[in-house]
């Protein structure tokens, strides 16, 4: 009986002690491969033929530094497939090591913990300098105080201004620093019924939404910490009445893309993906064909400053990779190596997230290239301005949902002549209950 | 130790939790994959806290470290069952193992501490580490709780996978799910009620055997008082048999012969001054009569006599105290009788062979003598009994009680005694022996 037992324990810790040599052996000498999420074309909607140049370019020069390491992605996930391949590769467990983040699924996924915590690694690593980044687009990648992601590619919104329309009503095209006032102004002088059908054919401005004001009023939409939305503020409403005073002009007559896009329309909100795609061949010969078109800035509200929205393309690192090290010296290539971040000027629609690089000549001149002689390019100090002083959007898990209800309630507003303060705070209620949920 | 019911509870329980752990781990792998196939993986993420990040891997490692609760258990129960450092190891591994099952299940079935704790119930009976087990075991149980832990922390829960079905199907999974996790409960406390009835039934038994006890204890004492009662009867019975023998001896042997002597000293009286010659008969008669009585009352004496001397002749009871006296102490006893048949009256014999083992007490108790020499010798119808020791000796005698015992008994027969303390101690009698006088 006796010697039955210590039989059995035997095989019992042999097979344990087999087990754990397998496990670690396995682990030890197979090839690490690196997984990386991506998806393809723009994070911006615009036309890019060259999605993978870059992450190519980036993963030859990786995998030279490091012999045993190969990088792998899935090719051919759209933008739009991207979040539901990869809230798959999440829910299986098979989460890449290093991905790109959609703007969308940040919040979401950072709250859930899919994504690292990297400040230990940005604090650990001394080659490494988070202030190289342009503040507001680090700002994208923070999460209730920690840097979850790294930014890899910012396009800020700019104003798109129709020289042409303006030169027609003798009006010089405004200075960076123009205010609300300018902008109505222009507007009224602008907005006419040109062929007295009793229609209005000609606008001030198209697709200029409450958020844009607000921003530039220097409000502050959401408490994050608290999880609420504050409609109330005077500047808020300001704003609000300030959309709706442009509204006004239009006589209730709906402005329509196809209006802007015929040379109707002075101003129009635009990505600066959106001009640069835009400006350059071939795309430029597809629209805004018959007049001569630029960017400036926003307005500056009475409280606020002329201040763009700053979409960033983020990239994170999962919470459960198995090589830290590599993973984050990888995203760094991407992120933070100044090539690399150059040649989102050369392949990609946007800005690079590093002040000296956005700011350089060189990636002037690379814009400059693309463009005809005779169209003036943006400046760099214009662009860096832009994205440093720009706002991100706020850090709420249901931000979506709540600007939606938000943009509908103030819609109403504007459409049925409601009383802007009070009808705001029956909204603010109404959203806050929502975000409480 | 315990019975056979035990272990199939145990087994019923293991089997049970085994389902469970089971269920959530598979039933979690099951529903992601088919999420995954619907492509509403995304609105899937939007509705839940946390998530299972390895679904297939916790299916492995939990059934891993399920299985190492089985092996703990074998162990425990069938190799080494009365081990109980062993039992501590086991009982230990066990709960390591569920607190890291639970975890990997992220609370969302916690009823494995039921299973640890059922093996601590049993285990650990009348030691002091129990409580404090059952206590960690019941503080596990409701911290490990879903709905307390999911305040603070992140936590993936079943019921999230479970709404991905259509109703019907949502009824049916938490039906079973709720089964089987009241039914471990259930298990527990009928287990938990089978231990205490079981326990019950010990006291009980204890309880019982005590009671005979104390009673049979109260039976002995009251036996021990009867027989200490009894005994004093005998003695007093014995004292009385004693006397009334004493007196029938006296009567028989002192009343007849005085009352036959005082009858024929009437009768001289009477005849004396008629007929001198037959007083002088008479007075022969009642002379005889009175040696018969004094015979008579020699024989009831004898049966008095010490027991030594009664069953012995005289020198070989002394030999006899002589070598009980050497046996007894370190001291050497020289016996020398120059008389050839050491034969006397017996109340002679008495009064030598006392005053021998009175004097050998006094040499051993206050001279601490080690050596002590007895010598008898004959003489003109007398005998010198010298009892010298080589101890202390005594300086300024005072009559202690054993040199006052000797003198009485030497007076008696008309004796005479010396004592001389100066060199060791000597005492030396003079006894008076009616020799050529037949007796008997």
């Amino acid at each position: 009986m006796n010697r039955i037992k210590y039989i059995i324990i035997t095989i019992a810790v042999f097979v344990m002690l087999a087990v754990s040599a397998a496990a670690y052996i396995n682990t030890n000498t197979k090839s690490i491969v690196l997984e990386f999420g991506m998806f393809a074309g723009s994070n911006w909607d615009v036309a890019n033929a060259n999605s993978y140049v870059i992450i190519d370019k980036a993963i030859e020069r990786f995998e030279k530094k490091h012999k045993n390491v190969k990088i792998h992605y899935y090719s051919g996930i759209l933008k739009d497939d991207y979040s539901e391949w990869f809230s798959k590769q999440v829910l299986l467990g098979k989460t890449p090591d290093v991905f790109m983040i959609l703007s969308n699924d940040f919040n979401q996924f950072a709250s859930l913990g899919v994504l690292k915590n990297l400040d230990e690694l940005i604090n650990n690593d001394k080659t490494f300098n988070k202030d190289k980044y342009f503040q507001t687009t680090l700002l994208a990648g923070e999460y209730h105080g920690i840097q979850y992601a790294l930014p890899y590619e910012a396009v800020p919104t700019l104003m798109f201004v129709n020289k042409t329309l303006l030169e027609k009503e003798g009006i010089d095209v405004p200075s960076s620093g123009w205010t609300w006032g300018d902008l109505y102004e222009i507007c009224k002088k602008v907005t006419k019924d040109i062929n007295g059908d009793g229609i209005l054919e000609q606008f001030g401005i198209y697709n200029y939404e409450w958020l844009d004001a607000v921003r530039t009023n220097g409000a502050v939409l959401f408490d994050e910490n608290e999880m609420k939305i504050d409609l109330s503020d005077e500047k808020v409403v300001e704003a609000v009445k300030f959309i709706k005073m442009l509204y006004d002009l239009n006589q209730e007559q709906n402005v329509m893309k196809e209006d802007f896009d015929s040379g109707n329309v002075v101003f129009m909100p635009l990505s600066f993906a959106d001009y640069r795609t835009y400006k350059t061949y071939p795309y430029k010969i597809m629209k805004y064909l018959n007049f001569q078109w630029d960017c400036i800035t926003f307005p500056a509200g009475k409280d606020g400053g002329n201040i763009s929205g700053v979409n960033t393309l983020l990239m994170g690192i999962s919470s459960k990779t198995a090589h830290e090290e590599l993973a984050w010296e990888f995203l760094k290539l991407l992120t933070y190596d100044e090539e690399i971040q150059m040649d989102i000027f050369r392949y990609s629609q946007g800005a690079s997230v590093l002040k000296n690089v956005a700011g350089s000549q060189k990636a002037e001149l690379i814009l400059q290239e693309d463009m005809e002689e005779s169209e003036k390019v943006i400046d760099n100090v214009l662009l860096s301005r832009v994205i440093e002083e720009g706002t991100v959007a706020p850090k709420i898990l249901k931000y979506n949902e709540a600007i939606t209800i938000a943009n509908n309630g103030i819609q109403e507003i504007i459409r049925y002549d409601k009383n802007v303060e009070s009808s705001l705070k029956i909204l603010e209620r109404k959203i806050n209950q929502y975000l409480k949920q | 130790m315990q019975g056979k019911k035990f272990i199939y509870f145990k087994i019923l329980m293991i089997v049970i939790n085994l389902i469970a752990v089971l269920f959530v781990t598979i039933f979690i792998y099951i529903t992601t994959q088919k999420i995954c196939n619907n492509f509403i993986a995304r609105e899937f993420i939007n509705t839940v806290d946390a998530l299972p990040w390895k679904p297939f891997r916790n299916i492995i490692i939990s059934a891993c470290l399920f299985g190492m609760l089985i092996f703990s258990f074998i162990i425990r129960e069938f190799i080494y069952p009365n081990n109980s450092r062993v039992v501590y190891l086991t009982l230990l591994i066990d709960f390591i193992t569920s607190i890291i099952t639970i975890c990997i299940l992220n609370f969302n079935y916690n009823g494995i501490l039921f299973l640890v704790m059922a093996n601590i119930v049993t285990y650990t009976k009348g030691t002091k580490a129990r409580y404090l087990l059952m206590l960690i075991s019941v503080m596990g149980i409701l911290i490990a709780d879903y709905e307390m832990i999911s305040i603070n922390f992140k936590l993936y829960s079943i019921n999230d996978y479970i709404s991905f079905y259509d109703s019907m199907t949502q009824q049916y999974l938490l039906g079973f799910y709720n089964t089987v996790v009241s039914t471990n409960i259930l298990i527990f406390i009928i287990y938990c009620i089978y231990v205490i009835q079981n326990q019950r039934g010990t006291i009980d038994e204890v309880n019982n055997l005590y009671n005979q006890l104390r009673k049979a204890n109260e039976d002995l004492q009251k036996a021990n008082e009867q027989l200490k009662e009894y005994s004093k009867i005998t003695e007093k019975m014995g004292e009385t048999k004693e006397r009334n023998r004493l007196a029938r001896e006296i009567h028989d042997t002192i009343g007849h012969t005085l009352t036959g002597i005082s009858a024929g000293i009437d009768a001289c009286i009477t005849m004396v001054e008629k007929s001198p010659e037959g007083t002088k008969k008479q007075l022969e008669i009642i002379s005889r009569v009175t040696r018969e009585g004094i015979n008579e009352i020699r024989r009831s004496v004898n049966k008095l006599r010490p027991d030594a001397i009664e069953r012995l002749n005289l020198e070989s009871a002394i030999h006899q105290m002589i070598i009980e006296i050497e046996l007894m102490t370190n001291t050497h006893i020289y016996f020398e009788s120059d008389v050839k048949n050491l034969k006397f009256a017996s109340d002679e014999e008495d009064a030598i062979y006392r005053v021998i083992q009175e004097s050998l007490t006094n040499a051993i108790r206050h001279g601490k003598a080690t050596q002590i020499w007895v010598h008898i010798k004959g003489g003109e119808g007398e005998i010198i009994l010298t009892v010298k020791d080589n101890g202390i000796g005594c300086k300024d005698m005072k009559k202690g009680f054993g040199t006052i015992h000797i003198m009485e008994r030497i007076k008696m027969l008309n004796g005479t005694v010396g004592f001389d303390g100066t060199d060791g101690f000597t005492v030396t009698a003079r006894i008076p022996i009616r020799w050529g006088e037949e007796y008997d």
